[in-house]
Formats: C-alpha cells, structure tokens, sequence
C-alpha cells in the first residue's frame, strides 16, 4: 500500500510517501518503526501514540492494529490536532 | 475572597475619565471563573445584550483569569468580550501575553469600559505606587498624534512616552474607521474575531495602557509550583509538536488532502496552489524565527520573511490567515498572501473576516452581481488592494468593511446565499460538507461560525464519525468540544494545550483547586463549562436570538461539494443535528 506523511510525521520520516506491504495496520506501523527509527516518538510498538492518527483512504480513521489493509490502500499519518 | 483573584472588576466611564472598583462576590467568580465566562456574566448584569454595540452604553470587557500571573504554562491570557457589531449577537476574543498580566496587575479581574471619549484618547491605569486594594490611577490621554497609526507603532509610542513597564492593548485604523471585523491587538497578538477593534473605536479609545505589579496569592504555592513544572515537561511532548515544529499552518496540505480545504469561497475543496502556502514550502525558501506568548512554553509562533529580508521583518503565519488570504480567494502566490496577512494585522482587521468578505465579493464579480473587475480569483494585487480600500474605508472597501453578510444584503441577486457566514461571523478554514461534525458546530455557534468556540473538527479528525455522513451521535462529541473549549476559555489555558491531558476536567480541578483553595470537582467544572454556554446562549436570546439562526448558507446545504460528492449536507440533516443539539443542552 501507499504511506503518506503530513505534518510532523513528515518531518520525522523526511519523506513524504512510501510504498509498503503489510496485511493489517498493527503491522505496517511495526514496519514503519523497525525501518524509520525517526518515527520512534510517534508509533508506539503496533500503535500511534494519541497525538496521532491514520486514515484510511481519506475516508476512514482508524486506531485498531488488525484493521486489515489492501494492497491499493492509501494510509495517511498526520497529526490528531487538526485544528488552528 | 478565593485566592487567585482580587474580587473586583475595574470600571471605567470613558466619557469621563472617571474609574471604580466594583466587587464580585466568590460564588460568581466560582461560577464564571473568569476570561470568556466572567466576561459573558458582567455583560448580561450590565444589559450589554440590549445595547447598540458601536454606542456609548455598550460595555466591553477586558476579563482576566485565577490563572493569569501565575507559573502555569499558557495562563497570560485574557479576554475581550462585548456583544458584536458584526454579528448581533455575544462575542469573546481571546490574546495572550503581558496585557493580561499587567491588566490584572492593576488589581482586578477585569476591566470594563463603557461610555464614549470627548476626543480621541488613551486609557492610561497605572497602579505604580498605589496601595494595594486601592484604585489604580486613571486618566484619558489625548491621542491625535496616533491617529492612523498601526498596532505595532501605537505601542511603541505609547511605551517611549509612558514607560517600559506599560502594556498596552490597541486598535489599528481598522477599528477608528468602524470596520465591523477590527481587532484588538497587544505585542503582535489579536483578540481577531467580531469587531471588537471597532467597540473600542466607537469609544474614541486608541488604546488602554496598563501598569501594575499587584499579585493575587495562591493558596497551594508548593502543589502548584509542582503542577506547573509536569505541565510544563508535557507541553515539550508530542502532543504540542505540531505547533512548535511548524504551528498551525501544517492543516494547509491536511486539509487539501482531505478536500476540505475552502476554496475559491467554499466552491471547492481542494486548492492547486496549496503546496507553495504550506509550511513545509515556506520554511525551505525563506527566513524564520519562532516566538512565544509571555508564559508559555509551547513557542508556537511562526514567523516568516519577505523574500531575502531576515524574519523580523516577517509576519507571523497561521493556518486560518493563510486558507482565508490564500485558497479562499484563489491567491497561490505566497508573497501576495504574506504581505495580505502582514497588512491586516497593521491595519488591525481579522484575516478570517477580511479573506472571506473579498472571497464573496470576488465571487460576486464572477457572477456579475458586483462592478468590480479587477476583483478576480487568484490575483494577489487584488487582494492587497482590497484590504487597503477596507483599511481606509474607501469605494468598495466600505462595503466590504460590513462583512460578507451585510454587503450581500446590499448586492442582492440571492447572494446572501454564497455569503460564507454563520450570524453574520465568516466562516474559517473547514469545509462544512466535507466535515459535517464542524458544521453543526458552525450552525450552532454563540458567536458565529467558528473553530475557537467549538473544536469539532476534531471529532471529524477521528474514527468516532463518519466526517461525511455524521448521524446524531455526532452532537455529543460535538457539545463535549464546546463545553471543553468553554472551560479553557473561561480558567484559561491556551487550546494548543487540550492533547496534553488525559482528564482535561480532573485536572483542571487540581489547578484551579492549588490556585483558588476550592474545594472543585471535575463533575463540578463540567457543570460550569454548561454554565457559561448557557451564559451565552442567554445573552444572544436577549440580543434577539431566533431558531433560524441556527443554520448554515443555502450554498453548504443545496450543492455537494464538486471535488467529492459524497460531502453533501442537506437541510433536512442539518435541522435534525441541530434540533438535537438543543434537546441535548435543554433549550427545546
């Protein structure tokens, strides 16, 4: 699937996107920490912490680690404070 | 008397000159607290609701908190409360830094001023060399020579002639002109939203000058001190990073991403030109410095430079200022949108109001309801030439000046329609389609369309709703963020703080109880917050509230939003989320 960073997230991963696979999205923020240890204040074990979301498709927001995830999906990872 | 507070509001009669302290008994102050809610209660005790706002009987409130003066991180705020010229209806603006701390210095929770200067004039209260509990010296100051003169430039002046210590809270030409969206403004901060600027204006006040050291005790000293530094270490934490590493201004590519962006006045959700306005653009190709209010120690102030002059020449960028001068109307070119902020904050105009007046206009001219060609989307000199013809009230600029809402009713064409305003407030920088639990909050909004007042974005910002499809469930996530921005108000804290707590009421009781010596529960300050909404909501029925304000434009609840037309609210939804809204808060 497609990752995209915004906001702080980018920040810390210095890119924009990525490509990876991962079957559910526990495993994919796993992926994510093992390769980007950068990412280490934001993805606690198979979970992001609070200050932090991902949405799924630009539709969904999702917290749960075995929400599973396609190979088309885009998930976006951005900061819980969407306000100004 | 609580600790935490001195037990009595300053007023002042501005036609005279003439200053008394009134008490406030405990038990208002315990129920009000202080900031947006103790301010809402001195206005309904004065009959402010009933009152023209731009006359000599309106009142307006500068109100302090418990907190002010005390080591809590983000606790030096104040705010300016008065029934609204643009609106009708209550209005509470929140700024930050030394005026609260000098304003409550002079020995009281809040100033109020009432009445209208014989001349243009300074309010000068100085408590130097007062006893404490005695009245602080005031005086009007004769202010031609600051006639025209920006904010900035007003206390700059005002501090070489009275004194360092002074700090001052002023209007630009803006508010001397009677823009109905003139700001207040105190060391490059806005009290922005609802004209507050012009309450002042119509005073015949330039600007109050305060001075004064008198500390309120606390009653825990050691337990707050305690609280104050694990405040502080959390606010270093990931919860603020998105303020202090690029502030408010990193919604712009979220929001594009999401389409929600408001464009072109909400005629899309997305914005080409989004990339070249974001933070993670600018901060590669130009000058920047960061700063913080007095007190806080989230830094959250993002100051940019002008091409190849260094960032204290800059202006301080914030999302709402960069969707409202930029994708609202069209405008990509940074420098152009820059420059547009850097001029409204000079001239003391509200960039939210200002971008979403010339966004409507601009749209107005496309349609060829308005002569104003060279008013077009995307044209930066344009934009520029607008705020200075409102600024100065001149041509056009003096219809703009109205707001969107009134310059509809004089445009006509059913353009009230496209007017993107709830109660006459414009609307800032969330699509209502696109996030449906903020559009409840816009629609039901004491003081208008607005993201201070309620954060319901947020619950679009998670997996509690369907953002596109919100059901009635929606309504008590979206009171709980109006109760919770109600209290921060009212103690007050600054919002960028809210993802710090884990129980936002529990500890707050903790804070006001090491501040106050109250015996206060979270059960408690839940009821306060529903207090001082209710507060509002009671002022706005004596200003003339009806049901039918309610609402949002035709154009939110008629057309799906192009980009993405599964956001599409209709009327029917809308009245249903907002009849539940008001069974929910008992107002049927």
């Amino acid at each position: 699937m497609h990752v995209e960073f915004f906001g702080v997230p980018r920040e810390r991963a210095g890119i924009s996107e990525l490509e990876l696979h991962a079957d559910t999205l526990g495993q994919l923020l796993g992926t994510l920490a093992e390769r980007m240890p950068s990412l280490s204040e934001i993805i606690q074990h198979d979970r992001l912490h609070p200050a932090f979301v991902a949405n799924l498709n630009g539709d969904r927001f999702v917290t749960d680690p075995h929400t599973p995830l396609g190979a088309d999906d885009f998930v976006l990872i951005l900061s819980a404070d969407a306000g100004g | 008397m609580a600790s935490g507070y001195h037990g009595c509001v300053l007023r002042i009669d501005a036609s005279s000159g003439h200053a008394e302290r009134v008490p406030v008994p405990d038990d208002v102050l315990r129920a009000y607290l202080g900031g947006s809610g103790l301010g809402t209660r001195l206005l309904l005790d004065a009959g402010a609701a009933e009152a023209d706002p731009l006359s000599p009987e309106a009142s307006l409130v500068f109100a302090f908190s418990p907190l002010v003066g005390s080591p809590l991180t983000t606790s030096a705020k104040f705010a300016v409360v008065s029934k609204s010229p643009l609106t009708g209806r209550i209005n509470d603006s929140l700024a930050s830094s030394g005026f609260a701390v000098a304003g409550k210095g002079v020995g009281c929770d809040a100033l109020v001023i009432t009445g209208q200067a014989p001349e243009f004039s300074v309010i000068v209260i100085d408590a130097e060399g007062v006893e404490d509990g005695a009245l602080p010296a005031v005086r009007l100051e004769p202010a031609a020579d600051l006639r025209g003169a920006t904010c900035r430039d007003t206390e700059e002046r005002l501090r070489a002639k009275l004194g360092p210590a002074f700090r001052i809270a002023s209007i630009g030409p803006a508010g001397e002109r009677l823009v109905r969206y003139a700001t207040i403004s105190h060391d490059g901060r806005h009290a922005g939203r609802g004209g507050s600027g012009a309450v002042l204006g119509a005073k015949r006040i330039k600007a109050i000058a305060v001075r004064g050291k008198r500390r309120t005790p606390w009653a825990r000293p050691d337990e707050l001190t305690a609280l104050s530094r694990d405040l502080s270490k959390r606010s270093f934490g990931p919860a603020t990073a998105k303020y202090r590493e690029l502030g408010t201004a990193t919604n712009m590519l979220v929001f594009n991403r999401f389409g929600s962006l408001p464009t072109r006045n909400f005629q899309q959700g997305t914005f080409d030109g989004a990339d070249s306005l974001s933070p993670e653009t600018l901060s590669a190709t130009r000058a920047k410095t960061r700063e913080s209010c007095v007190a806080c120690t989230i830094g959250c102030e993002h100051i940019y430079g002008f091409g190849k002059d260094g960032a204290k020449a800059g202006v301080r960028v914030e999302y709402e200022s960069l969707f409202a001068l930029g994708s609202l109307c069209g405008v990509s070119d940074a420098d152009a949108v820059l420059h547009a902020s850097k001029r409204c904050d000079e001239l003391g105009i509200d960039t939210i109001s200002a971008g979403g007046t010339i966004a409507f206009a601009m749209e107005c001219v496309e349609q060829g309801w308005l002569d104003a060609p060279w008013l077009t989307f995307g044209s930066g000199t344009a934009l520029l030439r607008a705020i200075e013809l409102i600024g100065a009230r001149q041509g056009l600029g003096d219809l703009l000046a109205e707001g969107s809402r009134r310059a509809a009713a004089v445009i006509g064409h059913g353009s009230i329609a496209i007017a993107p305003q709830v109660k006459g407030l414009e609307i800032p920088g969330y699509e209502p389609r696109a996030l449906q639990t903020m559009a409840l909050g816009f629609a039901v909004g004491a003081r208008g369309a607005d993201h201070n007042r309620s954060g319901a974005y947020e619950v679009d910002f998670s997996d509690k709703v369907d953002r596109r499809h919100v059901t009635l469930d929606a309504v008590r996530h979206a009171i709980d963020t109006e109760d919770k921005a109600a209290m921060m108000d009212s103690m007050i804290l600054c919002k960028f703080l809210r993802g710090v707590f884990e129980d936002f009421y529990g500890e707050s009781a903790v804070m006001l109880g090491a501040v106050t010596g109250w015996d206060v529960t979270s059960d408690e300050l839940r009821e306060t917050a529903r207090r001082i909404v209710g507060a509002k909501r009671e002022f706005n029925l004596r200003a003339g509230w009806t049901p039918a304000e309610d609402t949002l434009p035709d154009r939110f609840l008629k057309t799906p939003l192009p980009n993405d037309p599964e956001a599409a609210l209709s009327r029917e939804r809308l009245d249903a989320l907002v009849t539940e809204y008001h069974r929910q808060r008992g107002w049927e």
